[in-house]
């Protein structure tokens, strides 16, 4: 069956529809936000292993829940969120239980997952970026890779995160800053 | 100074350094689509129709029937007691015999005419 194209409306209307109607809307949903989702997700953990559980996670979770998210906002707001705070939760489960052999910031963590990781091909400077973004608060870190790899607006950041555009604004801009200071202080 | 000459963001294009296994995302929708669960499972773990469930309506429908109906009986046993207490208490200030009726006229010094005014006055 081919996949039916993406219109928000419709989809609205097809998930008070029959099983049938609900899954091929839902498959259209997936379709259409899947890959943003991984990516946005993959910034946060690193690893693929982990950003395709979680993403797998985000699309059970709102499978499950989808009579509670009717008309609530749009669909992607909802996922986003979904996939925040799966990720959010990923990583605090991820420093409970896994102890991390690194100095405070945490950087040799980040550089051994990197070198060992087959999907990271980035050069020097950009393992170095890993690492100064792995310093940021998870908050901040969110904001910094939406704007910055995944160029979304601030409006866009500011319906997933539920944050006004002037404190996203604040947010991105600081962490800018601390991103320059770390490389100036490894030079 | 010259350090922070050294590394500007905004003077490096954003790239992304992570890559994921081929046909990732080719199968990405196919893969996510069939790890969900079944809308039956969904229901089943949700909304399973047991036959209590399907008696359940009918069940409180007759308590609250039967609940009324006892509410009912209740209240007109009541009022009907009443009706009886004040049917006794009517009967214990009615029963005169005529004898004692006729000896309180002639003792009482009254005519019909004002036995009639005082009893009209009195029902009043």
């Amino acid at each position: 069956m081919a996949m039916m194209a993406y219109d928000e409306r419709r989809i609205l209307e097809m998930l008070r529809e029959d099983e049938i109607s609900r899954r091929r809307a839902f498959e259209s949903i997936v379709n259409n936000f899947s890959e943003q989702l991984y990516w946005q997700i993959r910034h946060m953990v690193l690893s693929h292993e982990d950003a395709n559980d979680i993403l797998q996670n985000t699309f059970i979770k709102a499978w499950t829940n989808i009579d509670s998210f009717m008309g609530y906002s749009r669909i992607s707001t909802w996922l986003y969120r979904i996939a925040v705070n799966e990720t959010l939760t990923f990583l605090n489960r991820q420093r409970t239980t896994v102890p991390l052999e690194t100095d405070e910031e945490g950087e040799l963590s980040v550089a051994d997952r990197l070198e060992s990781d087959p999907y990271f091909d980035g050069d020097l400077t950009e393992r170095q970026l890993q690492e100064a973004i792995a310093t940021l608060p998870d908050k901040q870190r969110l904001v910094f890779n939406m704007k910055y790899f995944n160029e979304m607006k601030y409006e866009e950041i500011s319906e997933a995160l539920g944050t006004s555009v002037g404190a996203l604004k604040a947010s991105f801009h600081i962490a800018v800053k601390k991103i320059e200071e770390y490389f100036n202080n490894i030079d | 100074m010259e350090k922070e000459k050294k590394y500007k963001l905004e003077e490096h294009q954003p790239h992304r350094p992570f890559s994921v296994p081929e046909g990732y995302f080719d199968n990405l929708t196919q893969n996510i689509m069939a790890a969900l669960p079944e809308q039956e499972q969904l229901y089943s773990t949700h909304i399973k129709v047991t036959p209590w469930m399907r008696i359940r309506p009918y069940l409180y429908a007759a308590a609250a029937f039967t609940g009324i109906f006892f509410c009912i009986k209740a209240a007109l046993m009541i009022s009907s007691s009443n009706d009886n207490v004040q049917m006794a208490q009517a009967e214990e200030t009615t029963i005169y015999t005529d004898e004692y009726i006729d000896s309180f006229l002639e003792t009482a010094m009254i005519d019909d005419y004002t036995l009639y005014y005082s009893l009209v006055e009195t029902a009043n």
